[in-house]
């Protein structure tokens, strides 16, 4: 699999997928949102699609292609699809050409409200609210990133191979967000919340090491011997889902 | 019991971290420690089996500085060896005569060694064993197997691991432990192509049991490396001189080429070793290799002092004894409360794992009690018994693992 389809594969599924917690927890996205009747689908040639759809005030990002779309934005490549992603390029539309106006103005206040969410500058992280946002939305981007390093990237599927089956937790203390990352048969797949019988655990110890963490400003083993972060069990299924993790700079950072 | 608690280790570890990176690094990192703040970080002192934090906790040692403590910590007549050799002369511009006595000594001892190496580390000498080996056949790939360690040089690591390429693994094949057939089908497939098959003695990873080696594996391997003129290298570094002074192999029934062993060699002295048989003599010789301390004589006089005390004693007679004694003592003690205690591997570098939970979580809590009861148990690698520990360090070690399991079970209802 080649970068761009790699980069693709993690815009699609693990990026976009964040509108979801956007619209749930930002208020100002909610009341945007609230009347919105549509569903937009993404799809590249010969690549990943996925659709948002916007009902009743919820949103939900789905992997594949949706039965009944409003809108289709087609993409010729997976790197005509990133450069959208990136601001440089346009969609070809299919279907809906009336709502490319809403995509133009009302869509992409949401996706530039997302993207303020996941680049965090030193004054957003003087507001609670925003470091609890940005951690969700990181923790989540990161687990689902496992799932596509784990098949696209070369080195996220030599080490996904070797890791033991088995679900991994990694919780915010004392009641903050969970994520719970299964592997089996090398593949990867995430799911927001604990799990019951984890092989693995994380510990982050609040929401501040948690972001500091998710955002690579925090040393883990200095974290972990210090006590800011505890682990639990199986932890080289942690060391191995570090590797993967480490891999995500090389795509969405570039 | 009384549990110690790491105000000082913490404080130093937090001052460590602004100007060393992850604070202690490498295998004494404390991160693989569960829980962390279980285990005391920082020593500052050590006698015989024991060892004090920086808090003043006392600890019965049985990772042993991870296998470089062999007769005991401070042990007089090695470190009376080093200290007159400290006196005369150390790290100088020619070596000393102690580099030949050593070289005679490790010739004399190990069963099959014509010739003798020195450096620093174990993995200059797994190194050193494979250019030697690539050398002398003139072939490019090393077998190894799966899960086994041999060092951080990136050939020995494996791709995915930070700052390793997928080309430094390009001539290393892994193949699973005690599958000959997995070697013949390599052998097959790259015929004259394997330079060397590297081996720990056993089979002895972190985080699973520990596997000896199946009957008749190693004389197969043996005789399967000989016909087709494959170097047959025993990575002899946790083991060696623990279970057998002539070298593991002996133990095992089997005849190397290239045997490299470091660790309990010097007693914490630094300083490894590689041997090897007549044939590959002018093949190492023509291997440029070398270090700027690995010519330092007075690791050099506390090895023969290692070695000379270790046969007198038979040191893996002793070590073996006590191992046995531990390990039905903990089994007995586990069994008590309810709880399968499986020890794997040599007595002398016993496994343990409470088969009871698959994630560890159990495990690694009863470790985490013993060591705050004063007995320093790591959850996921082999342990390691020295000649210094003693009768009444078995008898504490039983006290406090009794308790140990009283407090993860009062923990866990």
């Amino acid at each position: 699999m080649n970068h761009d389809l790699v980069l693709a594969n993690l815009n699609l599924y693990a990026v976009l997928p964040n509108l979801e917690e956007l619209v749930r927890h930002d208020e100002e996205m909610a009341l945007l949102t609230r009347d919105w009747d549509i569903c937009i689908q993404f799809s590249v040639l010969r690549g990943p699609s996925a659709f948002v759809e916007f009902k009743n005030g919820t949103c939900t990002v789905g992997r594949g292609k949706h039965s009944n779309p409003t809108v289709k934005l087609f993409f010729l490549t997976p790197g005509h699809m990133n450069k959208m992603f990136d601001g440089k390029s346009q969609p070809v539309p299919l279907k809906g050409f009336t709502k490319l106006g809403f995509l133009a103005k009302e869509f992409s206040k949401l996706t530039d409200r997302m993207e303020y969410y996941l680049k965090p500058t030193e004054d957003s992280l003087s507001n609670p609210d925003f470091v609890f946002l940005n951690t969700l939305m990181t923790m989540h981007t990161a687990g689902r990133a496992v799932s596509e390093l784990a098949l696209g990237d070369p080195v996220g599927k030599h080490v996904v191979q070797g890791m033991m089956d088995g679900s991994l937790m990694m919780k915010v203390l004392p009641e903050g967000p969970a994520i719970t990352i299964n592997f089996k048969n090398g593949r990867a797949s995430m799911q927001k919340g604990e799990s019951a019988n984890p092989m693995a655990c994380m510990f982050l110890k609040n929401m501040e090491i948690a972001n500091s963490l998710l955002n690579q400003k925090l040393d883990a083993f200095s974290a972990i011997a210090g006590g800011d972060v505890m682990i639990r069990g199986q932890t080289p299924m942690l060391d191995a889902m570090d590797l993967i993790l480490d891999r995500i700079p090389h795509y969405l950072d570039a | 019991m009384k549990t110690y608690t790491y105000t000082e280790s913490q404080k130093l570890f937090q001052r460590a971290t602004k100007v060393i990176p992850c604070g202690i690094y490498g295998h004494l990192s404390p991160a693989p420690l569960i829980p962390a703040d279980a285990y005391p970080f920082y020593v500052s002192k050590a006698l015989g089996s024991r060892f004090w934090d920086v808090d003043g906790n006392e600890f019965i040692d049985y990772m042993c500085a991870y296998g470089p403590m062999v007769m005991g910590y401070n042990y007089k007549p090695v470190d009376d060896a080093a200290a007159r050799q400290y006196a005369q002369a150390n790290c100088v511009t020619s070596p000393g005569p102690v580099m030949v006595e050593l070289a005679e000594k490790l010739v004399d001892v190990v069963s099959i060694a014509d010739w003798a190496f020195f450096a620093k580390n174990g993995n200059d000498v797994t190194t050193y064993a494979s250019m030697v080996a690539r050398k002398a056949t003139g072939r490019k790939k090393m077998v190894l197997i799966k899960g086994g360690y041999h060092g951080v040089a990136p050939w020995a690591q494996t791709f995915g691991h930070h700052g390793i390429l997928e080309e430094d693994g390009q001539n290393t094949i892994r193949i699973p432990w005690n599958d000959f057939e997995a070697f013949k089908k390599v052998v097959d497939q790259h015929p004259n192509d394997i330079a060397g098959f590297m081996a720990t003695p056993y089979h002895h990873p972190t985080f699973v049991d520990n596997e000896m080696p199946a009957p008749g594996y190693w004389e197969k391997v043996e005789t399967l490396c000989k016909a087709k003129g494959i170097v047959l290298i025993v990575d002899d570094i946790r083991c060696g001189f623990r279970l057998d002074m002539r070298g593991s192999h002996e133990y095992f029934g089997f005849k190397p080429d290239l045997v490299c062993f470091c660790k309990a060699i010097g007693n914490g002295y630094p300083i490894s070793a590689l041997v090897g048989t007549d044939a590959l003599k002018n093949d190492a010789a023509k291997v440029f290799y070398t270090g700027s301390y690995w010519f330092s004589a007075a690791p050099m006089a506390a090895a023969l002092a290692t070695l000379n005390e270790m046969e007198a004693i038979n040191g893996p007679k002793v070590m073996t004894e006590f191992g046995e004694k531990l390990k039905k003592g903990l089994v007995d003690v586990a069994a008590n409360h309810g709880y399968d205690l499986k020890v794997t591997g040599h007595p002398a570098m016993p496994y343990l794992r409470i088969t009871d939970d698959p994630t560890l979580m159990l495990h690694q809590n009863w470790c985490a009690e013993c060591t705050k009861r004063g007995a320093f148990f790591s959850s996921h690698h082999n342990w390691f018994v020295s000649t210094a520990h003693t009768r009444e360090d078995l008898d504490r070690t039983l006290e406090i693992a009794d308790d140990a399991f009283l407090a993860i079970k009062n923990n866990n209802e």
